[in-house]
């Protein structure tokens, strides 16, 4: 056997979190297929896919965001300037590869603003990140004049529309994406600190780690991740709205607490938020497959946030209270022994 | 000196009044119109709903826990198409008004239950009321307006009592003072102010922190409530959509105000000198012709600017 160095002492086992949002993805699945036979179709769960790559890639940054304490609600605008930079940039036929480029570094860009915001403004996340969101948006106004963007060439059409050896693309995608996300949070000193700084920031400073900098780099990498979700939504709709990514931050942070990643911080993981993106996107085709008018999608989405937080609360709240009971029984135990003995 | 002129920015009551001069000035200088009786009036309008939902996401930051309400905006929506609904079926419209005051505190208990007496974060809870009533909203009127208010409704939001706004007049000022009186002169306001800076400390000196924070949900949903009559009567119609991006405002005005997100610190006054401050910025900018749109990106500059600047005198403060 490997002797386990200091690192890997630290690295959890999946959490009770994750399992339970996976079940539940899996409960999903299975009702959804039994109630609708058309469900389980390749092209169903192809357009399934399709529709949330966008949302699955910004997720990872969320969930590594919030693991943080931290929290950002300005992707959505952040993700509408990019994509309008990026609609501009097609549009003068520019080199694909020099757009993703582009693409990247404005994201990252606006993500490390947003770092430096909280850091070193000291301006808590989620006021400094409505601040930003604020401006981006007058901007995305500014830069669209009141028209919308459209008509784009598909040029990355393909991130989402292509396929190789007949799997459609998203699914390398996102398996790539997660898959290295997953190794970075979990395996990499870097990604361990983000959880340290989630958990108790002072105590990560105190043990000598550049706090600021870990949180400036989560906020430059989710910068990052939206730069690139740009780029796919351009791809999937060529066209880009004023009201591009309104909805975004707030879907994101569904997915993630769905999935397990805890709002104050230092829990969560990106693989119970895959699940937590794949529930939330089933639970939408489903919806419509079975007929019920759209417009409820949302009270659903919304209700499933408050139950599955809910559930897992008193799941929690029952666990403890079984390690506490079975404490003092061993106390107990441990008592009436020293007792006997003096007897 | 200084020292003493630092010492008084620190004071948001101050530095919001100051602010509020400047921002007169700039505006009066855009616009030649901007210092016009019939243009107050219309800004305090505009105004109204903001002063309310401001005024109640307040108190739930101030609340502490964490406390923050986004289901705002979905509470005016879904109580405003219940409003519209009453009256369909008859039901007098001052008669109405007051059931969707009570609707919309029912809606903020609902909030009240799940994060005060449930333990779920804020924001996780009020992000799933803020789907699920919006969606209700649209649902129940299939994203149509309801409409056939009789005329004398209008008086609410587009009439005047003693030279100004009915809804200023009848509502607001009142709401403010009460609410106002109830923070600084009463025990509960004391309760609020103390769960917020330390909610152990209040647990242990026998304040009930969680029937406190119940309670401050329940405000903000009767807030809502009044909100949705207010817009109905403005707009003569019940929008299914009316509340959509108010969480935000409402969330800005109270962080402009003074009002510190982690509970507890900050003062009811602030935030209606936000609410002002805001107004004047908007009503200014569409004299001016600008497009109204720009009003987000300086409110975004306005407030990350009065937040880093407060900071910086906190941390001037320990120095000192």
């Amino acid at each position: 056997m490997k002797k386990k160095n200091g690192l890997r002492k630290y690295i959890p086992k999946p959490d009770r979190r994750e399992v339970f949002t996976i079940i539940l993805l899996i409960t999903e699945i299975i009702i959804f297929s039994i109630v609708s036979p058309y469900f389980l179709s390749f092209n169903n769960l192809e357009t399934v896919l399709r529709n949330s790559t966008d949302l699955a890639v910004v997720s990872i940054g969320m969930t590594m965001v919030m693991v943080l304490g931290g929290i950002d609600i300005s992707i959505g605008s952040s993700l509408g300037v990019v994509a309008i930079l990026v609609g501009w940039m097609l549009q003068a036929a520019i080199h694909p590869i020099l757009v993703v480029f582009v693409a990247i570094i404005s994201g990252v860009l606006i993500g490390t603003l947003n770092g430096l915001l909280v850091t070193k403004a000291r301006i808590p996340a989620i006021i400094a990140t409505l601040g930003t969101s604020n401006i981006l948006r007058a901007m995305i106004f500014g830069m669209l004049g009141g028209r919308w963007l459209t008509g784009l060439p598909r040029v990355f059409g393909l991130f989402t529309k292509g396929h190789i050896l007949g799997i459609p693309i998203p699914v390398f995608l996102l398996t790539i994406f997660y898959f290295s996300f997953w190794l970075f949070l979990t395996y990499t000193p870097v990604g361990r600190h983000i959880y340290a700084v989630g958990n108790s920031a002072e105590a990560t400073k105190l043990s000598g780690v550049n706090t600021d900098r870990t949180m400036i780099l989560a906020f430059a990498l989710l910068g990052s991740l939206v730069g690139f979700s740009a780029l796919i939504y351009v791809g999937r709709l060529a066209s880009v709205e004023i009201t591009v990514g309104i909805d975004l931050p707030m879907a994101a942070i569904a997915a993630s607490v769905i999935g397990g990643t805890s709002v104050k911080g230092g829990k969560g993981s990106v693989i119970g938020t895959l699940a937590g993106v794949l529930f939330i996107a089933i639970m939408k085709n489903g919806i419509v497959l079975l007929g019920i008018p759209s417009l409820w999608e949302r009270a659903v989405v919304g209700l499933l946030i408050i139950v599955s937080v809910l559930v897992d609360l008193v799941v929690g709240i029952r666990l403890e209270k079984k390690q506490r009971e079975q404490l003092s029984k061993q106390r107990m135990q441990v008592s009436k022994y020293f007792v006997v003995e003096r007897n | 000196m200084v020292n003493n002129f630092v010492r008084l920015l620190s004071n948001r009551v101050i530095f919001l009044v100051l602010l509020l001069i400047v921002v007169t000035i700039i505006m009066s200088i855009i616009s030649p119109y901007f210092f016009d009786w019939g243009n107050f009036i219309t800004m305090t309008r505009f105004g109204a709903v903001l002063v309310l939902v401001g005024l109640g996401q307040s108190l739930i930051i101030l609340g502490g826990g964490a406390g923050i309400d986004l289901s705002v905006g979905s509470m005016i929506s879904l109580s405003g198409v219940l409003f519209g609904i009453f009256v369909g079926l008859g039901i007098n419209e001052w008669v109405a008004a007051l059931m969707t005051v009570f609707f919309g505190g029912l809606l903020g208990s609902i909030n009240g239950v799940t994060i005060a007496l449930w333990n779920l974060p804020p924001l996780i809870g009020t992000l799933g009321t803020m789907y699920a009533y919006a969606a209700l909203a649209l649902v129940i009127t299939n994203g149509v307006p309801l409409s056939g208010f009789s005329e004398g409704f209008s008086f609410l939001a587009n009439g005047k009592v003693l030279g100004l706004p009915t809804q200023i007049i009848l509502i607001v000022i009142p709401v403010f003072l009460i609410l106002l009186f109830i923070m600084e002169r009463t025990n509960f306001g004391r309760w609020i102010y103390l769960a917020g800076v330390n909610e152990e400390a209040a647990q242990f000196s026998g304040i009930q922190v969680k029937r406190v924070r119940f309670i401050l949900y329940a405000i903000s949903g009767i807030l809502a409530g009044f909100s949705a009559v207010i817009f109905s009567s403005w707009f003569m119609a019940s929008r299914p959509d009316v509340g959509n991006g108010m969480e935000m405002k409402a969330i800005t005005v109270a962080v402009l105000g003074g009002i510190d997100i982690f509970g507890g610190v900050g003062n009811l006054v602030g935030t209606m000198l936000s609410v002002a401050i805001v107004t004047m910025i908007a009503s200014g900018l569409q004299l001016a012709n600008i497009n109204t749109i720009w009003q987000l990106a300086v409110l975004g500059f306005i407030l990350l600017g009065s937040i880093a600047l407060n900071q910086l005198f906190v941390k001037n403060q320990l120095k000192l």
